[in-house]
């Protein structure tokens, strides 16, 4: 339901849910700007608020009605005494025109009257039309029977009154994330029980919550926590052990993994743990790599880098790529550039700078000839800048997981 | 830097169930807890049988990530353990260390070590080649070395001959048994009663 109203942090352009946001990202819906607090009766900004008081009944009310019955009655309600009535609120909303609210798709009939019994109940429109009751979507509607609003069906998960009767759609999407949320619960819960098989800690309960991450193992369900997993992987050069053999294999059956994959939860199944690497591969390939460095750099894991690869227009590979006659023999020929060239007063930095400046930037002889010592001092300190990514080859698994 | 809390956690576990492995670990010094004493029994149906084992144990900076370094406190002839060191030739002491193994199941492959030994990757040459030519000399000089270094002091030759003598038998053919045995109480015992 809540996938109708457009996300307030999407709005200002700053979701880090993406595609699994809850709100939604269409511009074209509708921005929730009600004040939740003044709907459940107080709201302590009073007039000053920044979100429009509105309350519940009023969309389906219409102006001339709303001096007729008011929807709440102020024993049930008090904040309303103290907002004032519904057209006060109304005129004091900031913004203009008002948003049409989450609960009230129907704020646009002007034509429907209250029924005399005092139930707001809209003859006029058709039941999927009708948003049903918010109090009762939270747990609790103070009105019960006499509600003017249809009741939602109770949810089999979250046991709420949410399942709109006529919304078949909205039903589904409510159940499935209920019952998602409801799976992510119990899979917490049953992770908080987990120990590290290395600090003989449980994993969520370190001290850090840095440190109260699991690294699972691609190939083996070994449970360690991220930190203690990433250190061993790590320790070849205090330990002298094997990495390929030693290193790489789970400290308990000793089994090669060639990555780690940190998770806040552990699974219970194939398919959990399946739907953890499968995410956290997609979010390493919108990142982009260190290494490849958007064509710069070189990437010690090639295609098979999980992270994203994208050349940029001007780099060292689009260059290569257009220009295979300048750019073909790559970073092949610096021997011979230092070779070739009398470069005994020359330190090997300054060569492959000018090798650079060669090889990276496409040739022009205007350009050349305005080639100046400022010039070569800002290739320099580019090519100091990627030795470090050209040469950084023993880094093995921590491009895959270094941390998010 | 050795992590404290799990050298903690491991040496309450380990003396938990001391009952049932028989093996001990305590700080040699309650305020440094990278110098460690284990002690081992030495394994049913071997020459070590019997025998307490004292070893040596050297938390490095980067345990658990790198192997404790252990060494036998106590002297003992075994074809994978040095005679004058008390070096140990084990795998997981080594390249075969891994961090999911804690000071208890380090011991316990020691003690595994005892009761199989590998004479053909030795430790000690002397041993091995003894093991491999003269095997009943080699069980001798190791069921020797247990009784005379690896148990309880308190309890020397002479009380147990008394022990055995207390129990009826003349005091030369205690002697004698204990002696055939190797200095163990309890298979001269057995010699004497079988007769």
């Amino acid at each position: 339901m809540s996938k109708r109203v457009l996300c307030k942090f999407f709005a200002q352009g700053a979701c880090l849910k993406g595609e699994r946001c809850e709100f939604s990202h269409d511009w074209k819906a509708p921005p929730n700007n009600i004040c939740t607090y003044y709907q459940k009766g107080v709201c302590t900004y009073g007039s000053r608020c920044r979100y429009e008081h509105v309350k519940v009944s009023q969309s389906q009310a219409s102006p001339s009605s709303s001096s007729l019955n008011p929807p709440f009655s102020t024993e049930s309600l008090p904040g309303t005494a103290t907002h004032g009535s519904a057209e006060h609120s109304t005129s004091s909303a900031p913004f203009s025109p008002p948003p049409r609210p989450a609960w009230g798709e129907n704020s646009g009939h002007n034509n429907v009257r209250e029924t005399d019994d005092g139930v707001g109940y809209l003859r006029s429109v058709g039941p999927a039309d009708q948003s049903i009751c918010p109090f009762a979507a939270a747990g609790d509607c103070p009105r019960g029977d006499k509600c003017p609003h249809i009741h939602g069906d109770p949810c089999p998960t979250c046991g709420k009154h949410c399942l709109h009767p006529f919304r078949p759609e909205e039903r589904e999407e409510h159940m499935k994330t209920c019952e998602k949320r409801r799976k992510h619960l119990e899979a917490l819960r049953h992770s908080q029980e987990i120990e590290c098989s290395v600090c003989l800690e449980r994993v969520l309960s370190k001290a850090t919550p840095a440190e109260r991450k699991f690294g699972i193992l691609s190939e083996c369900d070994h449970s360690f926590c991220i930190s203690c997993i990433r250190n061993w992987r790590s320790s070849s050069l205090t330990s002298g052990l094997d990495v390929n053999s030693a290193l790489r294999a789970c400290p308990i059956c000793r089994k090669l993994s060639y990555f780690v994959i940190p998770s806040v939860i552990w699974y219970c199944s194939k398919e959990e743990k399946q739907d953890i690497v499968d995410s956290y591969k997609t979010k390493l390939r919108s990142i982009d790599c260190k290494h490849f460095d958007f064509g710069n750099g070189n990437c010690p894991f090639g295609t098979s880098c999980f992270y994203k690869h994208t050349v940029k227009p001007g780099s060292f590979l689009w260059n290569a790529t257009l220009y295979p006659d300048l750019y073909g023999s790559e970073f092949r020929d610096i021997v011979e550039v230092e070779s070739s060239s009398d470069t005994s007063d020359m330190n090997g930095s300054q060569a492959l700078a000018e090798h650079f400046y060669s090889s990276h930037i496409p040739i022009d002889n205007e350009e050349l000839e305005n080639f100046s010592d400022e010039d070569l001092n800002n290739i320099m300190a580019e090519v100091l800048a990627l030795f470090p990514t050209l040469l950084d080859d023993d880094d093995d698994d921590n491009n895959y997981s270094s941390d998010e | 830097m050795v992590d404290f809390a799990r050298v903690q956690k491991e040496l309450q576990e380990c003396n938990r169930d001391f009952g049932v492995s028989g093996i001990k670990v305590i700080p040699k010094n309650e305020a440094n807890l990278t110098q460690l004493l284990g002690t081992i029994p030495g394994p049913l149906g071997t020459p070590y049988e019997g025998g307490t084992f004292n070893i040596d144990i050297n938390l490095p900076d980067g345990y658990p990530f790198e192997p404790p370094k252990m060494k036998f406190a106590t002297k003992v002839w075994h074809p994978n353990i040095s005679s004058q060191s008390g070096a140990i030739c084990l795998d997981i002491l080594k390249d075969q260390w891994s961090p999911a193994l804690t000071l208890k199941t380090a011991l316990l492959s020691v003690q595994a070590l005892l009761s199989a030994p590998e004479p053909d990757d030795p430790q000690d040459a002397v041993v091995a080649q003894q093991y491999l030519r003269e095997y009943q000399t080699y069980v001798g000089t190791a069921r020797y070395w247990t009784e005379a270094f690896a148990k309880a002091s308190s309890l020397n030759v002479e009380e147990k001959v008394q022990k055995l003598v207390e129990m009826g038998f003349p005091e030369a053919l205690v002697r004698s048994a204990l002696e055939s045995v190797g200095g163990d109480e309890n298979l001269a015992l057995e010699k004497l009663c079988s007769g």
